[in-house]
């Protein structure tokens, strides 16, 4: 559905994206992770022929979006992080008005995307009455008007209350699923990546770090956590005799592929630590993702 | 599809907070230039110059040439600067407050949404032009109870003439027409400028400072023989519509030369707007 191929863009001296390639499949939720300022809105800016890449090339559905915009956006809708609208106007006079820069205004369309999104009490007002949640689900109307096959969402859940977060979660598993739109969502958020997305990107500094199925990824393999009362040797010690590959923050490492829990727990009572907790934990995205950002600082180092 | 986003854009325009309040703050100007006119000095000193020449003061102080001494003052006053703001505004504004990147995610070309905004833009002028035309020659004939004749006194363009009542109708029309055509050339060097990347306030800013320099520079009589180069000597051509006999060639090179310019500013626009990156 989406190709970027060898994509690179300058800002002056930045470089903020840095000869990118990636696929992005049709029909699922595909995650864009990645810090501010990782090169996840200027790939986003791309994609929709906002911003010229300097070098590569970008296509939606097969087609070049620098060769033919037009007919590459046809079928996308998307929003931003902060949406914007004419606040002295009304929500569906703001709807009517951004639909007919590419096509004629089908009011019955306009009802559906409205009641989909919930806004239909408040449709009449004026934009400057509405809420962040309340402007950000008009943005996603707007973004549904044109029947779109692919939607590109960025940040959609920055500055939303946790309540408003759950309702576009909902919706947007529920545009993926019953309206089988192909979904590019960008965040910073992990916890709502993790939600929505298990085929994802991570952006750091402007490179790809990762693609793919993070799920998938040492899927095979354990984590556990580990609290004794000199967690440092401990660490070190269970590094060096094998049995677990790595520890990240707060004590969670990886066991090694032949290790098991019973064997950590003889060893660190062997070795006389205080055992405080020990246990199996499920592995987050969280985990996932700042492994993948240490491992490249650390090649970089 | 074209005149629809032209109805949208003008709705855009004419719906703003600001829109109402520019108009209402002519009007204000407007009142405020009558009652000045209306001091003794300004009284005596137009009694003096028709007297002088062997006219009836009485005759022409009334509606007519109240009004055009209430456009001459509000044009000077207010009138680039306002227009300069909205064309200022009209592309950087959007750009400012992001909705320009919302449009910009439809498949709508660069190209055509500039063209859609400048025309917007330049019917918006326009009929704040003609606006300021009517409701000048309102207020006068309002206050004086009737058009009376008509007297038109430019020294720079070595301008005097005095129109019946029907003819000043005619010449007063004719001119605030060619007023509102020849502030295009505002329009269009404002919304040069809101195209390139910088806010709003500075491409009114960047037009008002090539403006004033303009008609600094022509003023210097270093330049005198420079004259045709200038916009102010052009966009003066609306006052040259009411010379005895009106040397209409000149007014059309004026014209002329401004549409040429008016594209140049377009073409420029255009360039920087379609070669620009919009990021968050």
């Amino acid at each position: 559905m989406i190709s970027l191929d060898a994509v690179t863009k300058r800002f002056g001296a930045r470089l903020a994206v840095d000869n990118v390639s990636l696929t992005v499949p049709r029909g699922g939720i595909f995650g864009l992770l990645g810090h501010n300022g990782a090169g996840k809105s200027t790939s986003i800016g791309m994609l929709l022929g906002q911003v010229a890449p300097d070098a590569g090339t970008v296509s939606i559905a097969g087609v070049d979006v620098f060769a033919d915009r037009q007919r590459a956006l046809a079928k996308v809708g998307a929003i931003f992080e902060t949406p914007a609208f004419y606040d002295y106007l009304t929500g569906w006079r703001n709807l009517r008005l951004f639909c007919e820069y590419s096509a004629p205004f089908d009011a019955e369309r306009g009802r559906e995307v409205v009641k989909l999104v919930g806004l239909e009490k408040r449709i009449i007002d004026r934009v400057a009455t509405y809420s962040h949640g309340m402007r950000q689900r008009l943005a996603l109307a707007q973004a549904l008007m044109p029947k779109p096959e692919l939607l590109i969402l960025d940040e959609p859940s920055e500055g939303l209350d946790p309540e408003g977060i759950h309702e576009m979660r909902n919706l947007i598993l529920r545009l993926n699923r019953e309206w089988g739109l192909t979904i590019l969502f960008s965040s910073h958020l992990l916890s709502e990546v993790q939600q929505l997305c298990s085929e994802l990107a991570v952006m750091h500094e402007g490179k790809l770090l990762f693609v793919g199925n993070w799920r998938e990824l040492d899927a095979d393999r354990q984590w556990v956590r580990v609290q004794v009362d000199r967690q440092a040797d401990a660490e070190r010690g269970l590094t060096g005799a094998g049995l677990v590959d790595l520890f990240e923050y707060d004590g969670r490492g990886r066991l090694a592929p032949t290790a098991t829990v019973p064997q950590v727990a003889s060893w660190l009572v062997a070795q006389g630590f205080a055992v405080q907790a020990l246990h199996p934990v499920e592995r987050t995205l969280e985990d996932f993702y700042l492994e993948t950002i240490h491992v490249r600082d650390a090649v970089k180092k | 599809m074209f005149a629809t986003q032209l109805k949208n854009e003008l709705l855009k325009l004419f719906a703003r907070k600001r829109t109402h309040i520019g108009f209402g703050a002519f009007l204000v100007v407007q009142l405020l230039i009558l009652a000045m006119l209306q001091l003794p000095k300004a009284k005596r000193a137009f009694s003096d110059l028709l007297t002088s020449n062997g006219y009836l003061p009485a005759e022409y102080y009334a509606g007519l040439t109240l009004g055009l001494l209430i456009i001459v003052f509000t044009i000077s006053l207010l009138g680039g600067l306002y227009v300069a703001l909205v064309g200022g505004d009209v592309v950087a504004k959007e750009v400012e407050d992001g909705t320009m990147r919302m449009i910009l995610s439809r498949p709508i070309s660069r190209l055509r949404l500039l063209t859609v905004k400048w025309i917007a833009c330049a019917i918006y002028s326009f009929t704040l032009m003609i606006f300021l035309g009517v409701t000048s020659l309102l207020a006068g004939t309002i206050y004086r109870h009737g058009f009376g004749k008509l007297f038109v006194f430019v020294p720079q363009e070595s301008i005097f003439s005095v129109f019946s009542t029907g003819e000043g109708l005619w010449r007063y029309a004719r001119a605030v027409l060619v007023l509102g055509v020849v502030t295009q050339i505002i329009t269009a060097l404002a919304f040069m400028f809101s195209c390139c990347k910088m806010k709003p306030a500075a491409a009114t800013i960047l037009t008002l400072s090539v403006l004033f320099v303009d008609f600094v520079l022509r003023n210097i009589p270093y330049f005198a023989s420079f004259q045709k180069y200038f916009i102010s000597y052009h966009t003066a051509c609306w006052a040259r519509t009411f010379a005895d006999v009106v040397a209409w060639s000149s007014i059309a090179e004026s014209l002329v030369y401004l549409g040429a310019l008016g594209a140049t500013f377009w073409i420029v626009g255009a360039m920087a707007f379609c070669a620009r990156d919009f990021k968050s």
